[in-house]
């Protein structure tokens, strides 16, 4: 599975319901899968560094949030212990739901943290790189300029670097960095101006209407003020359905925009993204997976979800959750391919 | 005129918006649907400030970025990106960090757009070099974008008590770099915050005052990031301190010499 929207749309999904459940053995159940793909996705030599540097992030994660949860919210039925209510801020009862639930958030931190991870693995930075929009082009040229000279650039830092521990700079303090950043920033900036001046030459020059761009501009702006309005209006309680029409508005609105952008700007393709029968495949599922779970939350609300207020009890079960718990698993049956 | 008027209303904009998205906790206290506070808010916060990091591209690159600020950038912006790998190779504390010192000079020497994009890119293409792509960098991409855009507020002041080219700029600059060391930590916080603190009823949700939850965020801030916040802030006044003269010196030499203008070019 080598295709960059398929890992979007797998990162999509996986977000969608890590943020939808706050039931602890889905989230378990999706860890459990993140950590199995992530380990298969590891160069061999490193998996082991691999797990244990996100075990230890997660239970950090874990630990902290139900530390701060438990702390400053005293809510539920379940007492642990008393702090005096004249201490500020903390002051109260210690619950234990208020540490389960602290807990629940640690896990969904440690699951996104993981996802991402898993998807920055998956995709080189090439990949990633394509991923931004065409009506980016100028930016997208800009953020591609900087990854190339990169391995360049470090190489000659540490020439300079080199030359001057030879004549003797301990290279211990700041004010010793000096003279090597300065030789470098000095020969990359020459670099830029050989640069500037051949992709002039070779007609790259971005000419662009400034009304047209006003156009666009102003459009991007009151979509976004759309998407955030519909947001606001949501927090508030008003009816779903202006926030969904808002969303919906302003969000075509900018993909419009997005898109007739981006048809401005031509774009050479040296190597075209091929979509295979399996990568159509893969797509299925995970579009299946998100419209599922967009259709099963505006039908019955709360149905992956848990609270552990105002008493613990056992969280439900049922098997949409479950086989949702292990879609982000899917892409291990490719991995042999790849 | 007209183009520079709908500039400034787009960063206007775009900081009334993206700042409200991250300050929401604070702002919007009473709010009544804190289930969608708590489970959606890094992801919205997030989505909220693609689209308005979205709507600065396409204003800045439209506005600024013909080929010679694309070389210029992508290259100040691989070696701000390679200062992240050198902060291994700097003696200094964690929170450390090399990187806010040529962000906040490029903005104090080309003004607000081109600081704006070098802070934004250098995190954007950082992130992409150590796979640091998350929830988080759309945060960051904006915050580093604010450290540069507002450098040109150093330059104006620099400029009004007559600094430029004395001993008095490098001061501007080192307050200027070490406030921003303290409010880049206390805005990168602000969008998992509520998220870990969060949930129904207790802190920021409806029965807080906006007092209580900066009580709040402050007890939580100072028990896990002050430290960090306060290590950046020195190392940041130790690099301007020792760099800011001779970078400036740099830029004004490279300023002369990308002021040439192509035959036959419409810019």
């Amino acid at each position: 599975m080598k295709n960059a929207y398929i890992w979007v749309l797998w990162l999509v999904n996986a977000i969608i319901f890590v943020l939808s459940t706050r039931n602890p053995i889905y989230l378990f159940l999706v860890l459990i899968s993140l950590f199995i793909l992530g380990n298969r996705k590891t160069k061999p030599q490193h998996r082991k560094a691999w797990f244990i540097l996100n075990l230890r992030f997660l239970i950090s994660m874990i630990l902290i949030s139900s530390l701060v949860n438990g702390l400053f919210t005293h809510l539920g039925q379940t007492k642990l212990f008393h702090f005096p209510s004249n201490w500020l801020l903390i002051g109260g009862d210690i619950t234990l739901e208020s540490l389960i639930y602290g807990a629940v958030n640690g896990l969904i931190i440690g699951s996104l943290y993981l996802s991402f991870n898993i998807f920055n693995l998956a995709l080189s930075v090439k990949q990633l790189s394509r991923l931004i929009p065409r009506a980016f082009h100028p930016i997208g040229m800009t953020a591609t300029l900087a990854l190339t000279f990169f391995p360049s650039i470090q190489q000659r830092a540490r020439e300079i670097k080199e030359a001057q521990m030879i004549r003797g700079n301990p290279m211990k303090k700041i004010s010793d960095w000096l003279p090597i950043l300065l030789p470098l920033i000095v020969t990359s900036l020459e670099d830029a101006i050989i640069l500037s001046e051949s992709m002039t030459s070779r007609g790259f020059h971005a000419v662009s209407n400034r009304n047209q761009e006003n156009f666009s501009i102003i459009s991007l702006v009151i979509g976004t003020f759309l998407i955030f309005s519909g947001w606001i209006l949501n927090l508030f309680d008003y009816p779903q359905v202006i926030s969904i029409f808002l969303y919906v508005v302003g969000g075509s609105l900018i993909i419009f925009i997005l898109l007739k952008k981006g048809c401005e700007f031509r774009v050479t393709h040296y190597h075209r993204v091929s979509w295979q029968k399996k990568d159509i495949i893969f797509c299925a599922i995970f579009l299946i997976a998100i419209i599922t779970q967009i259709i099963f939350a505006a039908l019955y609300e709360n149905n992956f979800s848990f609270t552990p207020y105002p008493q613990l009890s056992m969280p439900s079960l049922n098997i949409g959750g479950f086989l949702l718990s292990v879609v982000p698993l899917i892409p291990i049956l490719a991995s042999n391919h790849d | 005129m007209k183009n520079t008027l709908t500039g400034i209303l787009t960063d206007i904009f775009v900081f009334l918006v993206g700042l409200s998205s991250l300050l929401a906790p604070f702002i919007l206290p009473q709010s009544r649907n804190s289930e969608i506070q708590s489970s959606a808010f890094p992801i919205v916060v997030s989505l909220i400030i693609i689209l308005c990091l979205a709507i600065v591209f396409i204003e800045t690159q439209s506005s600024v970025l013909d080929n010679k600020m694309i070389a210029f950038l992508g290259v100040l912006i691989s070696i701000n990106a390679g200062l992240r790998f050198l902060e291994n190779a700097i003696p200094g504390p964690a929170g450390f960090s090399p990187t806010f010192f040529l962000i906040i000079l490029v903005g104090y020497f080309f003004g607000s757009r081109i600081g704006f994009l070098m802070g934004a890119m250098t995190m954007f293409v950082s992130g992409l070099i150590t796979g640091g792509i998350g929830p988080w960098l759309p945060g960051q991409m904006i915050t580093a974008g604010w450290v540069g855009q507002t450098a040109s507020i150093a330059s104006f002041i620099s400029k009004k008590l007559h600094f430029k080219e004395k001993f008095g700029e490098v001061l501007v600059l080192t307050f200027f770099s070490a406030f921003w060391g303290m409010l880049y930590g206390l805005i990168m916080n602000l969008w998992f915050w509520p998220f870990l603190a969060g949930g129904a009823g207790s802190s920021w949700s409806q029965d807080a005052s906006l007092l209580e939850n900066l009580g709040k965020y402050g007890a939580y801030y100072l028990a896990t990031s002050v430290i960090w916040d306060i290590t950046r802030s020195i190392g940041n006044i130790l690099i301007m301190l020792t760099m800011a003269r001779p970078f400036l010196k740099v830029f004004q030499r490279f300023y002369l010499r990308f002021s040439f203008h192509f035959e036959g070019s419409e810019s």
